[in-house]
């Protein structure tokens, strides 16, 4: 019985050195290759209510047109990308914005009897006036005219900034890479 | 327990404190940093990410940085926190205190500018009777700049300028644009100086690469990181400080080191903070007070130059960099301000969506045709020091390690705003005078503690009765006591600080270490 149980552990015991040997051995670095979660899913906006999403990205349209095979603002993701930005912002930011979007939706309807959705593209350029007067330091008095100007800021930085529009733009200009330095956090 | 008592405890590892750390261990004193921030690895902490990877796309994260316009999503992680480092200052009138907590400090991320002050400023009060002269002269501090700049790599132009002395620099002898050539004749015909920009070079300028590795191969330097220095300990029987308590920033274990000398050089702020929370060094009554920096007027205009418009510019006629030193208030007087100002101005880039009026196509276009075809010139100006922006101890404000914070008290006067005018009509009239199309003007000032010049709250003077600091650097009260930072200037003038602070701290361990070996201290 002694003698069965030694030979049982003799495999057992021999191995040992082996998977120690294994476990030592320098392994080869395969990078994983990882996916971004843009790549795989759609985002979700929660922010912003339906008018004033649907809003938004008439606006983005607007203001970031896709042109000749760059993709615009919508292709960009960059009003759902907002919908994530401003709904993580401070109190004033959301405030400015959730504002402005439902001002550019009631001025629509008084003027238009529709959303600024539904507006034509003659009828949404009258609401946007404030965005053809000269850019100045000092922010304009009117609420609306300062969302506007935010927002055109926002929505073209969310676009250039996308992975969308750097894939296109950095095939005609290396400079366009979207590649930076980042100081990786301390802990 | 290996606790022993180091010649010289220094607080602080950027500008001020490398350099004093610098000097001192290769005197062969011996020396202990403390930094509240971590250490850093210049090539391994740092790596290439593409925007689209980063959470936020490039605009950081939304309300983490309320003060620090300079950061940004790729340089998130080298500002100092500033919920875990709260300060206050009056929401109709609010500071922008930008700091760094990393080993290295400032010196990691500064904009290089290394200009030297003249008597203009370390004499300002017997030019123009407004407040205090330094205790020293130009020529106290000219040997010391001397070494500095060669340590930093300075590149520079020599131009004999009384109002910008010369230095020892790495001679810049680059040709202009034609388009910078246009605005510095512009500037020329009206009597105004130009220069070359005078910076450090190198991949990295900093006292994690240029002070901190000497003086660690002296063996006479021991560094700990994330050591938060709570308070400076003191004895009142002799009246001289002892060392200092600090906490290890993630454990939060209290501890002490002890010192025949300690240091401040944690920054202009920070260093006052440190010695209103120690009640120290304030019999004057001054500490805190007198807080002055440089005002920025960031793209006082913003121009176009009309023959670069849709590529079609020769091919020199973009590019380059340049300097106005201070022009006004040196042999005449102006009306409505005293002293002056100075600025930053550049060729090339593309001038920012913003300054086009337009969206859609039509922007897109606007934005093609101008590429590359900007100018910008941003102003720097005097702040003059007054006795009533100040910094005190909040006392209902802690930070993450139960530290009491600061409350900063800042405001621009008409001296400032007009001088703001002044640069922006200048600048717009250099602009029009070289060709150049002005897309915008303003003389809007960003708010105090921007330029990340903050100066002043521990003054150097003669008086113990009206300055915290001697003429070397050390405290009135406490002669074992020096504080290196910014926060000695008496005036600061329109030039970027840190080579007079890198020259200061040198001469102060000079003083230091011949006080130590003739037993003074």
């Amino acid at each position: 019985m002694r003698r069965r149980r030694f030979v049982q552990s003799l495999p057992l015991l021999s191995s040992v050195p082996v998977v120690l040997a294994q476990q030592n051995a320098p392994q080869p670095e395969v990078p994983l290759a990882m996916a971004s979660p843009d790549s795989v899913a759609k985002p979700s906006p929660h922010f912003f209510s339906e008018p004033q999403l649907s809003a938004l990205r008439r606006l983005s349209d607007i203001i970031v047109p896709a042109i000749a095979g760059t993709p615009g603002a919508l292709e960009a993701g960059a009003p759902e990308f907002l919908d994530f930005l401003i709904g993580n912002s401070p109190p004033a930011t959301r405030a400015l914005y959730r504002s402005g979007l439902d001002a550019l939706n009631t001025r629509s309807i008084a003027k238009y009897g529709k959303a600024f959705t539904g507006l034509d593209g003659a009828q949404a350029e009258t609401m946007l006036a404030p965005l053809r007067d000269p850019w100045t330091w000092k922010d304009p008095p009117d609420a609306y005219a300062v969302f506007l100007r935010n927002a055109k800021s926002d929505i073209l930085t969310a676009t250039v900034n996308s992975r969308e529009w750097i894939a296109v733009v950095s095939q005609r200009n290396r400079g366009a890479s979207g590649i930076g330095t980042y100081w990786i956090p301390a802990e | 327990m290996p606790a022993q008592t180091y010649d010289v405890l220094v607080i602080g590892s950027g500008a001020s404190g490398g350099m004093t750390a610098y000097t001192l261990a290769k005197k062969g004193i011996k020396c202990l940093m403390l930094d509240a921030g971590p250490p850093i690895d210049y090539d391994r902490d740092r790596t290439l990410r593409a925007v689209y990877d980063l959470p936020y796309r490039g605009f950081g994260q939304p309300g983490r940085f309320p003060h620090v316009t300079q950061a940004n999503e790729f340089n998130a992680a080298i500002w100092a926190d500033e919920k875990q480092n709260p300060y206050t200052s009056d929401p109709n009138d609010p500071y922008y205190w930008v700091r760094v907590r990393r080993i290295g400090g400032k010196t990691l991320v500064w904009g290089r500018a290394s200009w030297r002050l003249s008597d203009f400023e370390f004499k300002a009060k017997d030019h123009d009777g407004f407040g205090d002269n330094w205790p020293i002269s130009y020529s106290d501090l000219a040997p010391y700049y001397d070494k500095c700049e060669p340590l930093f790599r300075v590149a520079g132009r020599r131009e004999g300028l009384p109002q910008l002395p010369d230095g020892i620099f790495l001679e810049d002898a680059s040709p202009e644009s034609l388009s910078m050539a246009r605005f510095i004749g512009a500037a020329k015909q009206r009597g105004i100086p130009t220069t070359k920009p005078r910076r450090a070079t190198g991949q990295l300028a900093s006292s994690l690469n240029l002070l901190l590795p000497a003086a660690l191969a002296t063996g006479n330097l021991t560094i700990v990181p994330n050591a938060v220095v709570r308070e400076i300990t003191s004895d009142r029987k002799t009246g001289l400080v002892t060392g200092v308590n600090f906490v290890d920033r993630h454990s939060r274990r209290e501890l002490h080191a002890a010192a025949r000398v300690v240091v401040a050089g944690a920054s202009c702020l920070e260093s006052t903070r440190l010695l209103l929370n120690s009640r120290i060094a304030n019999s004057s009554g001054m500490l805190g007070h007198y807080l002055f920096d440089q005002f920025y007027v960031k793209g006082t205009v913003q121009a176009v130059v009309p023959e670069a418009r849709d590529g079609k510019g020769a091919r020199n006629l973009m590019g380059g960099a340049g300097y106005i030193p201070r022009f006004r208030n040196l042999q005449t007087k102006e009306k409505d301000f005293m002293r002056g100002y100075s600025v930053d101005f550049g060729s090339g880039g593309t001038p920012d969506p913003k300054y086009f009026p337009l969206y859609g196509e039509a922007l897109q276009r606007a934005l093609n045709s101008h590429r590359d075809t900007g100018f910008s010139a941003t102003t720097m100006g005097s702040v003059l020091p007054r006795f009533e922006n100040h910094a005190a101890i909040d006392p209902n404000v802690v930070d993450a390690w139960g530290i009491p914070a600061l409350h900063i008290h800042a405001k621009y006067t008409d001296n400032e705003f007009n001088m703001a005018r002044d640069a922006m009509n200048t600048l717009d009239e250099l602009c029009h005078a070289a060709g150049f199309e002005v897309l915008e003007k303003h003389d809007q000032m960003v708010p105090p503690g921007e330029s990340i010049h903050e100066l002043g709250t521990c003054r150097m003077g003669d008086d113990p009765k009206t300055s915290v600091l001697n003429k070397w650097n050390q405290s009135h009260d406490m002669k074992n006591l020096f504080v290196v930072d910014g926060s000695s200037f008496v005036t600061g003038g329109s030039q970027n600080p840190t080579l007079t602070i890198l020259a200061l701290a040198m001469r102060a361990s000079d003083y230091m270490a011949e006080q130590m070996r003739s037993g003074n201290l």
